[in-house]
């Protein structure tokens, strides 16, 4: 048993590593063949016509003057000694700026997928109970709602329910509640509509077999059978998947963090992509690629946990 | 500098009290104190001491806590204001400046000549990285500090836009004390003398400032004397154009800028929110034309170009009728602008016949022209970060009508960092770069063959790739007289010949909106055209 | 009863926008980068019967000239992913132990970098563009083939009758070409179908980040980001695209999980 668990431990390690070893490879290489001086970023930005003294300095300052392969395995170092260095554009260590702008996205993303789960069970269980044609009206609503593209779905929200309404604020910050509803509501929605699917054809699945018929025969309660059977086999795809979700969720903050004004990892990726700042990229993809691993590994424990037979189907995954 | 604030204390009420019964008949009222939050969609400074680097975003802060030497009034007339008085000398190489006396910055250390030397000297210190205040001091040797209120310019060549350099935020004076602090406490929190202070920036976010209570009330055009009213200002930083106008109407914030044409619109025609229109100043928004390959090498294809591409019904309905077309190469801000309308009118047939007549007399199967088995291609890569969507979608515009008279225009959305490395290569035939910059000395930046020679990023502000020698000598003679007639005279034959070679197709202003909903009394500076909030207050 | 409806319908939807792939003139004869800057933000009517853009082009016309654009590149997407999956997801089905083991770590780490990062990351490096745009949706949803694939081929090569097929002697070739690979691929249709429809609205996401395709393409993402900023005056510059975006996806959706279903 322990050594199962210290072997399982050992290999989420070794992918940490790996994830990490290829992110920084990645990024590294990635952003010096994009257009663009880093040196630049360091000096006040894109165009910057500072005089050649300035820029010398700067490349001396940041190593930036010393042969790309050194630059390369320094880099690695400093990932592997936890180093993440400082920003070229805001003269601040990276780990500071990931430090503020962490909380507010994990809030998001696992905020909206609590919401996603809730709102794909709710339409499970609305499924199950009612008659047929309602019940193929939420599928095709779940189909359609996997397919919203984030931006458009906000501007939509913020159109209904900021400026017509005024329910809920156009922007927001930090973990104030009525600030969250509508940025949440726009990265759940796709994955509602997605884990929504997977739920339904499981349950589909499960509520055939003859456990569940019988008990339906001997006067059970549609939703009662649901809760109780299906959908302990009928969520185990969606639990796997929630993984992945998770990832996706990440993806679509950096739309709607731009989208609402709101400050997180996603927009600080956006603007050091776009401004060429190495160690802000690779210390943020860093994060969110661990994240993912991390997320990963929780998920398998959750999935034995369910299923100890481990006979969970191989779902659909894009 | 006590006298003056009790004077200030003793006269605020007074005003105040004016102000208020003056009476509006309407039930909302200035507030003294109050938060007034500003939510900007430029991109967010990295640093907010404008020494550093040096632009626009930077400018529209750091007017908040910082003052300039001098001022300009809305009719180009240099204004005393940390300056009270100056004086050139005969050859045009030493510049007497007198400064205002019992000022000091809100960390306590005293403005005087010694400040403003440390500052032109961080200016040009190579470990401060400065771009655009390094280029406007560029011609000051040293700064000699003759007496406390004493400054003295030592140049290496007569400059006569050095005042117009020193009115600018990016010339601004901060604190000897504050400045020594090192960059990156600098960057976070710059000390000045304006008439707010900051208090904090949270990254991505908004940075908080309050008010200066010892503000010596120095501005030249301030409507009322001592400190500012407003207790705070958010300055939050919101990207995405529909939100931020979402988030004014709905109350969340009391100031945007860079709104949308629409949302422009909507204000002209009455209700709660006010337009502000300040253009910036330096050139107008343009389009240049690479003269240095081909095929702009030809002055007849720039003027079928320029003939073909037929901006004025676009502008019209893209920008909802709220924006003029500009024919100069300055901002209609600048008093010395020039500009000639008639040689921008559309017109497809001439542009049609002078391809003909410079040879490109072959199309392909697209319908583009084609020579000696070239086609006429035109390189357009434009920046997401500085074209608004409006002004994207207008160069759509230029691209279809260009293609009637058969020219391939290839827009190429990039990046900043993208955009630059394009236009350091040279791999672009047109292009639209603004250009902010006090004073018509921005024509001398833009158009002197000087500035094909690229800075050691790769970046030339010479976008026209013109290499004039009479031009040249023009900016030259102008940049050294100090006769204030005789400049203006040089800087008009300068535009005649600028805009002749048809190397610029002029579309407007650089525009510089603001929408403001539930506040009062901002006003812009003639100089940068930042708004400044020593005179602003939110509305109950 | 429903189902059938609903994929009959998904299936005549398709159809349409297939013909507006290859052959959008027939659709919608007229020019969709003709300026008519005098018929600007011309509501829905006679005339122009989904409205006209900021522009004054038609937008019956840019959809339909579109299809190419958006489905275009969400299918040239899923083509580099699922060759890119399927290269992967056979050798590590088909090859020795640690293959199998390595190819999985890979594919790990390629799913810890979130689709968006990687596409920002390739858009940095190769500029905006449908070719940037098609590399980095391509790559990004290359694991999720890859590993759908392997799963699939493991069993398959385990099961009876590839057993008794190598007992009778027939060669591995032979074996791969007639019985993996036919009961590999028919599952991947339905994946790809999916896949296609995903790839539409990620490449919308480029687009919003202002990194999609050029202008004046009428790709249905540029143009949604575009009609976004005009919401509460040109409502049907957002609507338009949109539903296109929204009906395609859906569509390929419910297509792809029929074809899925009959698979097995």
């Amino acid at each position: 048993m322990l050594v199962g668990v210290l072997r399982w431990l050992l290999a989420r390690i070794g992918s940490a590593l790996l994830v990490a070893w290829v992110v920084a490879t990645v990024v590294f290489f990635a952003l010096r063949a994009a257009g663009g001086d880093p040196t630049e970023a360091i000096l006040g930005g894109p165009g910057s016509q500072a005089g050649p003294e300035a820029v010398a300095a700067a490349r001396a300052e940041y190593g930036l003057d010393r042969p790309l392969v050194v630059q390369y395995l320094n880099q690695l170092w400093r990932v592997l000694t936890f180093d993440l260095g400082d920003s070229y554009a805001r003269r601040m260590p990276v780990a500071e700026l990931l430090r503020e702008q962490l909380p507010g996205t994990f809030l998001l993303a696992v905020v909206a997928l609590a919401f996603a789960w809730v709102l794909a069970l709710g339409i499970a269980t609305a499924t199950s109970s009612a008659r047929p044609w309602v019940g193929g009206l939420l599928r095709g609503v779940e189909v359609v709602a996997a397919v919203v593209p984030h931006f458009w779905l906000g501007a939509v929200l913020i159109l209904l329910f900021s400026t017509t309404l005024g329910w809920f604020p156009a922007t927001s910050a930090g973990s104030d509640p009525a600030g969250l509803v509508l940025p949440t509501v726009t990265l759940a929605v796709p994955v509602a509509g997605f884990l929504g699917q997977l739920i339904h054809d499981s349950v589909a699945e499960a509520e055939a077999a003859p456990f569940a018929v019988s008990a339906r025969a001997r006067g059970g309660s549609a939703i009662g059978v649901l809760w109780r059977h299906s959908l302990r086999h009928g969520v185990l795809p969606a639990v796997s998947l929630s993984g992945w979700a998770f990832g996706s969720l990440l993806s679509g903050a950096v739309v709607v963090e731009t989208l609402f004004g709101r400050p997180g990892l996603g927009r600080l990726l956006l603007d050091a992509t776009l401004s060429r700042d190495v160690p802000v990229v690779i210390g943020a993809v860093l994060v969110v690629a661990l994240a993912y691993v991390v997320v990963m590994a929780i998920v398998d424990l959750i999935e034995r946990a369910l299923d100890p037979r481990g006979s969970t189907p191989t779902a659909v995954v894009l | 500098m006590a006298r003056q604030s009790l004077v200030a204390l003793a006269l605020a009420p007074v005003l105040l009290v004016a102000a208020c019964s003056g009476g509006s008949t309407d039930s909302a009222s200035p507030q003294d104190g109050g938060t007034l939050t500003y939510a900007t969609g430029d991109a967010e400074p990295t640093c907010l001491d404008p020494h550093v680097g040096g632009n626009y975003p930077q400018a529209l802060i750091s007017t908040q806590y910082l003052e300039p030497l001098v001022g300009r009034a809305a009719d180009g007339t240099i204004l005393p204001w940390l300056a009270r008085d100056w004086q050139v000398s005969d050859d045009g190489l030493t510049w007497d400046f007198t400064l205002a006396d019992g000022v000091t910055f809100t960390d306590g250390t005293p403005f005087d000549a010694d400040a403003v030397r440390v500052n032109i000297e961080h200016l040009q210190d190579p470990d401060t990285g400065s771009s655009t205040g390094y280029l406007a001091v560029q011609k000051v040797a040293s700064v000699e500090a003759v007496d406390a209120t004493h400054a003295r310019f030592h140049l290496t060549e007569p400059d006569s836009a050095l005042l117009e350099s020193l009115s600018q935020q990016w010339t601004a004076i901060e604190s000897p004390t504050g400045i020594e602090r090192g960059t990156d406490a600098n960057c976070a929190a710059p000390v000045g003398t304006g008439p707010f202070v900051v208090e904090s920036w949270t990254p991505q976010q908004q940075v908080e400032l309050v008010r200066n209570d010892d503000y010596a009330g120095l501005d030249p055009e301030a409507d009322h004397d001592g400190a500012a009213y407003l207790d705070r200002i958010v300055w939050r930083f919101i990207p995405d154009a529909a939100t931020r106008y979402a988030a004014l109407r709905s109350g969340e914030v009391q100031m945007i800028d860079n709104p949308q044409p629409d949302a422009v619109k909507a204000a002209g025609q009455g209700g709660d929110i006010t337009l502000i229109d300040a253009p910036r100043p330096g050139a107008s928004n343009r389009i240049e034309l690479n003269a240095a390959q081909a095929p702009f090498d030809d002055i007849r294809v720039r003027e079928a170009f320029v003939r073909a591409a037929d901006v004025d019904a676009g502008i019209e309905t893209l920008f909802a009728g709220t924006v003029q077309r500009s024919s100069s190469a300055l901002s209609s801000v600048e008093p010395d602008v020039y500009s000639d309308p008639d040689l921008f009118t559309a017109d497809l047939d001439r542009a049609n016949d002078l391809l003909d007549q410079a040879g490109w007399t072959e199309r392909d199967a697209d319908g583009y022209r084609t020579k000696d088995g070239a086609r006429l291609t035109v390189r357009f890569p434009v920046s997401t970060n500085q074209s608004v969507a409006a002004e994207q979608s207008l160069f759509e515009q230029i691209q279809a009508g260009a293609k009637q008279a058969g020219f391939d225009v290839v827009l190429t959305p990039l990046d900043l960092s993208g955009w630059y490395a394009a236009l350091g290569a040279h791999e672009y035939e047109a292009v639209s770069a603004p250009y902010t910059k006090v004073g018509p000395d921005v024509l001398r930046i833009l158009y002197h063959s000087d500035g094909t020679v690229p800075a050691p990023s790769g970046y030339f502000a010479n976008h026209a790739q013109l290499k004039d020698p009479a031009l040249d000598d023009l900016l030259d003679r102008a940049v050294a007289t100090a006769d204030p007639d005789e400049r203006a005279d040089l800087y008009q034959q300068a535009q005649t010949i600028i805009l002749d070679s048809y190397t610029v197709l002029p579309l407007y202003d650089q525009l510089n909106r603001f929408l403001v909903r539930d506040a009062e009394g901002v006003r812009t500076l003639n100089t940068v055209s930042t708004p400044t909030f020593l005179d602003a207050r939110v509305l109950s | 009863m429903n189902g059938k409806v609903g994929t009959a319908v998904a299936a005549v939807i398709v159809g349409l926008i297939l013909l507006a792939v290859v052959w959008p003139s027939l659709l919608a004869p007229g020019d969709p980068t003709a300026i008519d800057p005098l018929a600007a933000f011309t509501a829905p009517g006679p005339g122009h019967w989904l409205g006209t853009d900021e522009s004054g082009r038609g937008l019956w016309t840019r959809v339909v000239h579109g299809a190419a654009a958006s489905v275009g590149i969400g299918a040239a997407a899923t083509g580099i992913g699922v060759g890119a999956g399927l290269v992967l997801g056979l050798t590590a089905g088909l090859g020795p132990r640690w293959l199998d083991a390595a190819i999985g770590r890979v594919i790990e780490v390629l799913f810890a970098l979130p689709t968006l990062v990687l596409a920002l990351l390739l858009v940095a490096v190769q500029g905006a563009g449908v070719r940037s745009s098609v590399l980095a949706v391509g790559v990004a949803t290359a694991p999720g083939y890859a590993r759908i694939l392997r799963a699939r081929v493991r069993t398959v090569a385990a099961s009876g009758y590839v057993e008794a097929a190598r007992i009778e002697g027939h060669g591995r070739g032979r074996v791969l070409l007639r019985h993996i690979l036919p009961n590999t691929l028919w599952p991947l249709v339905s994946v790809a179908t999916l896949g296609v429809g995903q790839a539409v609205v990620w490449v919308c996401a480029l687009s919003f980040l202002g990194l999609g395709a050029l202008p004046p393409s009428p790709e249905w993402g540029a143009m949604l980001n575009a009609g976004r900023l005009y919401l509460d005056s040109a409502w049907w510059l957002t609507v338009v695209p949109g539903t296109a975006i929204t009906l395609t996806a859906a569509s390929l959706t419910v297509l792809g999980r029929r074809i899925g279903r009959v698979a097995g």
